[in-house]
């Protein structure tokens, strides 16, 4: 078997959550069949906590980096695209030729969000002559919440087989198959849209409620406070 | 029309400049944003706008500024090289931090489920600069446009300019569409 290095890349400036629980299940798979893998943070490298001239070294033996991160706001979280610039203009030489694929993950359980922000990961490839394996949409992140996916049942199980089954393509350098996103997606009818928005925010204003803050407070307009036309 | 520019590129550029001449010659006034030279924290996804501190971010930094221009006015122009088929990190550090522009609530439009607008419905004029240009990246680029404008339910238009396009191209074109952008 041809042993490879994977390094993947927690996107979430918030260590401990579900883009992390994704990349600590992609790690253990991969060292299940003999792979090796390391996580490294994003944040830590913005955050200036280690230093990004570091990378090089780390990145030298890889043989494949996957990026596993939240979407923010229909994209990239912001320290990710400063990342991704970053490595494009001081690192292109190292990454090129190596192999690049990307998990990503929404708050609303909806994986065709995701759908502009893998783009750009395979954009990301291309400018340094990376080889695109592909890119995973998981809609519904936030209600993993950090959890391991081993504690979360039927749903913990569909998520490992998507992974595993995506990893079996990844570390022979074939493009993911479209069966591993087919594990992934759950679409909510669209007529459950009402009912659903009715229910999240009786959950938000009684969160609100109990935190003492009320219906007036959430809504507030406060930079328009003291604003005189 | 009260207009706010949110200016990613790190120098001087032509479309920041057929911007301002443009303006200069509609007689509207504008608040303008260099944003490189702005102190904007990374959005920590800490919930904290939400409930705690409903509407603004409990971290310090220079977003203030830019929401008091924002909060009353009716367009909001994003000027951007395109990286990646999408936004510089300059913009997004912004962008990012402007889910204060939404409540923390739910609503249903037109088959979306969306959040609410805090400051009411604006326009948004997203102007890109592409670079390598490579195959598909525009169409990215337009629709992610097209996702943050009905996420934060606002009408919008998006540009693409390359680096050889004329200035006077450059000026028309933004012209035509601040015409035809109008707030939702």
């Amino acid at each position: 078997m041809n042993r490879k290095r994977l390094l993947l890349l927690n996107g979430s400036p918030r260590k401990a959550k579900t883009s992390y629980v994704f990349a600590r299940t992609i790690k253990h798979l991969a060292e299940k069949k003999g792979h090796k893998a390391e996580i490294i943070h994003i944040i830590e490298y913005f955050d200036e906590e280690k230093h990004f001239d570091a990378l090089k070294d780390i990145i030298l033996p890889q043989d494949i980096l996957g990026l596993i991160t939240p979407l923010y706001v229909d994209t990239l979280p912001y320290p990710v695209i400063w990342f991704l610039e970053k490595l494009s203009c001081d690192l292109a030489g190292e990454l090129k030729g190596k192999e690049f694929f990307a998990v990503a993950q929404c708050g609303f359980p909806d994986a065709d969000l995701l759908h502009p922000l893998l783009e750009s990961c395979r954009y990301f490839a291309k400018a340094v002559e990376m080889r695109w394996l592909g890119g995973l949409g998981y809609g519904g992140g936030a209600l993993i919440d950090g959890t391991p996916l081993e504690k979360l049942g039927r749903k913990g199980k569909k998520i490992i087989s998507a992974f595993t089954s995506a990893l079996d393509d990844i570390v022979e350098g074939k493009n993911i198959s479209p069966s591993a996103q087919g594990l992934l997606t759950a679409k909510i009818p669209k007529i459950l849209y009402r009912p659903l928005a009715a229910f999240l925010n009786y959950r938000k204003k009684r969160e609100a409620y109990l935190q003492g803050v009320s219906d007036a407070d959430l809504t507030r307009k406060t930079y328009l406070e003291n604003y005189k036309l | 029309m009260s207009l706010v520019i949110l200016d990613a590129f790190d120098t001087e550029n032509l479309i920041e400049k057929a911007l301002k001449n443009l303006l200069q010659k509609r007689g509207e006034t504008f608040f303008y944003f260099k944003l490189k030279e702005m102190k904007i924290l990374a959005c920590r996804s800490c919930g904290a706008c939400e409930i705690k501190s409903p509407g603004k971010c409990v971290f310090h930094d220079d977003m203030p500024e830019i929401m008091r221009a924002i909060a009353p006015g009716s367009l909001i122009l994003m000027l951007t090289p395109v990286r990646f088929g999408g936004y510089s990190s300059q913009l997004k550090k912004v962008l990012d931090k402007l889910m204060i522009l939404v409540l923390p609530l739910y609503t249903v439009e037109d088959g979306h489920l969306l959040h609410p607008p805090r400051y009411g419905k604006k326009s948004l004029l997203v102007i890109g600069l592409t670079g390598q240009n490579l195959p598909g990246e525009e169409e990215n680029f337009r629709l992610l446009a097209a996702r943050n404008a009905l996420n934060m339910q606002f009408t919008h238009k998006t540009l693409l300019f390359t680096p050889t396009d004329p200035m006077v191209k450059i000026e028309q074109e933004i012209d035509r569409v601040l015409c035809e952008v109008k707030p939702g």
